[in-house]
């Protein structure tokens, strides 16, 4: 990438330029709404009124605990785009670290009677997803492959993995319909908030987050891996270790990701299925780059995107659109946020 | 015979991924990597379906195919080139466009019948035996491939738009001493690229699955960035590789047809077990033969 540079006008004036920059963000923000509605007429569907019913459907309790409940995975697998994206890496393989997640954990979870199934079940789904983008790193920092590539290419074998084991080895016997692995024990799922149908899946990743915003922010290692990502041959230079950096931010974000997968099969999913993820990898990518990688208004993206996909499923119910036509707006409003949301970089 | 079988479905099921690596080759010759490939098949899967339902005319289907894969590569084009936004995230953002486009726009094609190519046997070449059955029996589509990556390899060895296009992807600082616009030459490049990857799309539910459905692609322009990067940017190598991903493709319905229980996710995951193995054996060898401006982007 290349660095930025302020010009001598812009920082002789920063708030001018932080208004300039609000400015053609809401500019940007705004042609995205309006092109989502274009298209919503040309379905031959009222955008106001479908747009209306959209907003209308977030404000219930019931909505509210749904988002709650959908950002939970996430922000921790936004998280898992956020530490490798500071060493200048892009994991766009949250879908399948998810997936490997959420399978490790069942494998654990379903074999560990007692108490320490839970645990177990998350550690397991951390360890799973910190492997499955660990062969990413590898074929990165040994092949020099980039791991945006790679990274896509396993989250349709992590599929195929849980499918192959869920419609053979580990298929519920007991099941119907659907094919599924068996339900974990009631010690393997996290209990509830009190009152509430939130999981305490939320305390997980709001702890981690803060977590990863301390880490990035106060720690050593969150500088040296700043430094890699900002310009790894002034870090090499400089005698950091980056091939060990750039290893370790993967395995981390991997390790949050797998974590979303083992959160969401023992608060909601409970057993493994197919259609478990329903594109979280891909949202949480989203969500951090709509938050330009920081960690904390990265979780305010997911809640925001967590809306969102609420919100499309009144548009299913309301309107009789397809749910994933919230796909459109989401990645209208990122492709407003990458590209004209500030002057283009020259 | 399996064997043939096997290597008659590479070439049937491997014709949709290289015409979108044949135009992500071109693409990254010019410099710009679009991950958006993906979106850009999955409109033009349900762009020349729609149309050819709609008008009865599968070639005007084809057409619109890759009109639509051309309009979503436009939009990476602008913002990547144009708005200098990051080239991976982009790419993906329209992976996420096009699933909701289609998901949007092609929900009344889901089980609707469109007119489509059937397989047409060459004079003479469709009698061979064994090569003539893997080559030269099958939708004119598929054929038009034949032609498509020669001409591709000749564009960009052998004709001054090629060169400007290959001036973009290793020098850019060169193209503009001569006048050239860097950023019009790959504007010009992924979008046409992005043409040939909503073609490829269209050959596959007019020609291959003869229907729509979403998500119908299943990764297949993702295996097609990563054939470009092992194929070293080669049209010819790229045709190879994207016959072996097609017999990869074809394992599991000729073993199914012949009565073996295989699991079929074990087998529905080779072709990105392959993908991925032949990048860590090749990778090292091929990312030297890469434009020196999109090793910029790759090794940031």
């Amino acid at each position: 990438m290349t660095a930025t540079l302020a010009s001598p006008v812009e920082s002789a004036a920063p708030r001018r330029t932080a208004a300039r920059t609000a400015a053609r963000l809401l500019g940007a923000l705004a042609g995205a709404l309006a092109i989502f509605c274009v298209l919503l007429l040309a379905k031959g569907a009222d955008p106001v009124t479908a747009l209306g019913d959209m907003v209308a459907s977030v404000f219930t309790a019931e909505s509210l605990e749904q988002i709650v409940i959908k950002a939970t995975p996430l922000i921790l697998a936004a998280m898992a785009v956020v530490v490798p994206a500071r060493a200048g890496l892009t994991n766009v393989g949250g879908e399948g670290q998810v997936v490997i997640g959420a399978v490790a954990g069942a494998g654990v979870g379903l074999a560990v009677p007692g108490p320490a199934a839970l645990p177990l079940t998350l550690l397991a789904g951390a360890v799973g997803g910190a492997l499955w983008a660990g062969v990413a790193a590898a074929l990165r920092l040994v092949v020099g492959v980039n791991e945006a590539v790679t990274t896509l290419l396993l989250n349709y074998v992590a599929l195929d993995v849980m499918l192959y084991l869920i419609y053979e080895p580990w298929k519920d016997p007991h099941g119907s319909g659907q094919p599924a692995s068996r339900p974990l024990d009631l010690a393997a799922r996290l209990p509830l908030l009190s009152g509430t149908a939130i999981h305490m899946g939320i305390v997980v990743a709001l702890v981690a987050a803060v977590a990863v915003w301390l880490v990035l922010r106060g720690t050593s290692f969150g500088f040296r891996v700043s430094v890699v990502g900002g310009n790894p041959e002034a870090a090499r230079r400089a005698g950091l270790p980056v091939a060990r950096l750039i290893l370790l931010a993967m395995l981390l974000g991997g390790a949050l990701a797998g974590l979303a997968g083992a959160v969401h099969l023992a608060g909601v999913e409970f057993k493994l299925r197919p259609g478990l993820t329903t594109n979280i990898g891909y949202i949480a990518f989203l969500a951090a780059w709509l938050a330009r990688h920081r960690p904390l208004p990265t979780v305010g993206a997911a809640l925001l995107l967590a809306a969102v996909t609420v919100a499309g499923d009144s548009l299913q119910l309301d309107s009789g659109l397809p749910a994933a036509t919230v796909n459109i707006l989401m990645g209208l409003v990122l492709l407003a946020v990458l590209g004209w949301s500030r002057r283009a970089r020259r | 015979m399996l064997v043939v079988d096997i290597l008659t479905g590479g070439v049937r099921g491997g014709t949709a991924i290289m015409f979108a690596a044949l135009g992500e080759t071109l693409a990254e010759r010019a410099g710009v990597v679009n991950l958006g490939t993906e979106g850009c098949m999955l409109v033009g899967a349900l762009g020349g379906y729609a149309v050819a339902a709609e008008t009865g005319n599968p070639w005007l289907g084809l057409l619109a195919g890759a009109l639509a894969g051309a309009a979503l590569g436009l939009v990476h084009a602008v913002a990547v080139v144009w708005r200098r936004a990051d080239q991976f995230a982009t790419g993906l953002t329209l992976m996420f466009l096009g699933l909701g486009l289609t998901s949007l726009f092609g929900a009344a094609y889901v089980g609707k019948a469109a007119p489509g190519f059937d397989p047409v046997p060459l004079p003479l070449l469709g009698d061979i035996p064994i090569a003539g059955e893997i080559l030269f029996r099958h939708d004119p589509v598929t054929y038009l491939t034949f032609v498509v990556a020669p001409l591709l390899w000749f564009t960009l060895n052998r004709t001054k738009a090629g060169l400007l296009v290959r001036a973009a992807g290793e020098r850019a600082d060169v193209l503009h001493v001569h006048g050239h616009s860097a950023d019009l030459v790959r504007t010009a490049a992924v979008t046409a690229g992005a043409a040939l990857a909503g073609l490829g799309g269209a050959q596959l539910s007019t020609a291959y699955a003869h229907a729509w459905f979403e998500g119908m692609t299943a990764g297949r322009g993702f295996i097609a960035v990563a054939l470009v990067i092992f194929a070293a940017w080669r049209p010819l190598w790229v045709m190879a590789g994207s016959y072996l991903f097609g017999a990869a493709l074809a394992v599991a319905p000729a073993l199914q047809a012949r009565g073996h229980a295989l699991n079929q996710f074990a087998l529905d995951a080779l072709p990105f077990v392959i993908t991925l193995v032949f990048l860590a054996v090749l990778g090292r060898r091929t990312l030297r033969a890469a434009p020196e401006e999109l090793r910029r982007v790759f090794a940031r």
